[in-house]
């Protein structure tokens, strides 16, 4: 779907999950690892505050993932 | 280590005043056996059922399966840290009632449970529509908590699996197995020029009720270590596991791992089998990092030349299996892999969610996406509707005959990548 979207409507997806080998598999572009499998998005166990935190933290990278110009696949690690 | 399986074998399965094994039937006293799982305050009740090869019934969400199994010699009860002593197990002699089966059963406890049909076009999918089998349906306390519940089903097939080979711990044995292996240098110097074999059992750690458990231990919290194959055949792994039936490897699945026994029978003769590591498969990704290279540090230290490593699971597990084979490739192990694909209905889509170079041995256990379209049966135990919540069934899957459209994942153990099914594909 990552690589459709890109491919058909010429919109850059940056794609937030845990695995990043599967991603880098299927040929995501931008790639914003993620936290854990059952909560990619978020970390419950950090508490509500932690969680909010990891959060935002994760759209603001995803964000800047997309705003940025990439020639390759490329993790955005921060 | 040496470890004797006494085996009883089991050909029928009845109802009966004592519970015994006489002339290979296994008579059962219905109120004893329920007594020996309602002392736990989370059921309110138990209904037992039997269930015998060929007959026209349904088995339905199921749990878990257990093969009735007792230490005789060299130890007592069963499942180390369970029910039995926090003790290292595999030693001595231990009574296996060969044929029979305990099935844990009862409102679906996670999304992913499956089912069993004793006869009809399922029942060559499954293993234990061959054996005689004794179904409990639990009837838990209302609002009761997921993972509570699944301890508690986990504990009672445990329980009532013991209970059973307790009573029959004077049976006619029919059949012996010796299984003895020394300490690795020991073997090394038996057998110096033989390939050395290890073997990783990848085991689902994911929690949210999907998890394994090695002498107790929840193996999600454990980091990767070896163990000697005849504790895996004594009881040291346990599943609890509510994941996709068709490869979730059973507690029954463990004790009869059949690469521990292939691997055994080749030791000393065509190789020399170091030992099992059981490892995990983790939901984050420094776990999978984590657990892979240390299962591959474990190899090369062992003196490994190959590895055999199997999934449990799909999807993410993927990535774990493909880690574990690059990682020893890399090191100059040698590997191969044990898998089953959901490669889509009609099989033509990726088999697997992940992919490498170095993963150059692979044996597939099936496709899971296949349909297969199951006649009603005449008895249902426990709960048709289910299907609806059952990995590879859907709301649509029931029909109002008692007939089911639904994938092979759906019936427990179809696919199951220790290779315990009859499944397999052909390269084309």
């Amino acid at each position: 779907m990552v690589r459709e979207i890109e491919n058909v409507a010429g919109i850059p997806v940056v794609q937030i999950a845990t695995i990043v080998p599967i991603m880098m598999t299927v040929g995501t572009n931008r790639i914003v690892p993620g936290v854990a499998i059952p909560h990619p998005v978020g970390d419950p166990e950090a508490g509500p505050e932690g969680d909010r935190k990891k959060r935002r933290e994760l759209l603001m990278r995803a964000l800047k993932a997309m705003t940025t110009e990439v020639h390759e696949q490329t993790i955005f690690e921060k | 280590m040496r470890l004797e399986l006494r085996k009883a074998f089991v050909k029928d399965i009845q109802w009966g005043d004592t519970t015994k094994l006489e002339n290979n039937v296994l008579y059962v006293n219905m109120e004893e056996a329920k007594a020996s799982v309602l002392d736990d305050e989370n059921f309110v009740d138990v209904d037992l059922d039997l269930a015998r090869p060929g007959e026209s019934v349904r088995i339905i969400p199921v749990k878990d399966a257990i093969e009735p199994r007792i230490k005789l010699e060299g130890g007592e009860s069963f499942f180390p840290g369970f029910f039995a002593p926090m003790e290292p197990v595999g030693e001595g002699a231990t009574l296996v009632l060969k044929g029979a089966a305990v099935i844990t059963c009862g409102p679906l406890v996670g999304i992913q449970e499956g089912f069993i049909d004793m006869s009809g076009p399922a029942a060559p999918y499954n293993p234990f529509s061959g054996t005689y089998n004794l179904v409990m349906v639990a009837k838990p306390v209302d609002n009761l908590e997921k993972h509570a519940y699944e301890r508690s089903l986990r504990d009672a097939g445990l329980k009532l699996s013991i209970y059973l080979a307790e009573k029959c711990m004077d049976a006619k044995i029919d059949d012996v197995e010796v299984y003895e292996k020394g300490t690795i240098p020991e073997e090394n110097e038996k057998y110096p020029d033989l390939p050395k074999i290890t073997y990783f059992c990848m085991s689902i750690t994911q929690g949210l009720l999907h998890d394994t458990f090695l002498y107790a231990a929840d193996m999600k919290n454990i980091v990767p270590t070896m163990v000697h194959p005849n504790e895996i055949l004594d009881g040291a792994m346990v599943s609890g596991n509510c994941v996709s039936a068709c490869d979730k490897n059973t507690t029954y699945h463990h004790v009869n791992d059949p690469i521990v026994l292939e691997l055994y029978k080749r030791h000393g003769k065509e190789i020399n089998f170091l030992g099992v590591i059981p490892t995990l498969e983790s939901t984050v990704l420094a776990g999978k990092q984590r657990s892979t290279w240390m299962n591959a540090m474990l190899a090369k230290m062992m003196g490994a030349d190959g590895v055999v490593i199997s999934e449990e699971g799909y999807g993410n597990p993927d990535t774990d299996l493909c880690m574990n084979a690059k990682k020893c490739e890399d090191m100059g192990i040698k590997t191969v892999v044990i898998s089953d694909e959901a490669a889509g209905e009609d099989g033509s889509s990726q088999g697997l969610a992940d992919a490498t170079p170095e993963m150059n041995g692979f044996v597939s256990a099936g496709n899971v996406n296949e349909m297969i379209e199951v006649p009603p049966m005449d008895k249902v135990i426990g709960y048709e509707e289910s299907i609806a919540y059952v990995s590879g069934g859907a709301v649509e899957s029931l029909r109002e005959d008692g007939s089911m459209y639904v994938e092979l994942q759906s019936i427990i153990g179809s696919t199951n990548e220790l290779g315990f099914s009859k499944l397999g594909c052909e390269w084309v």
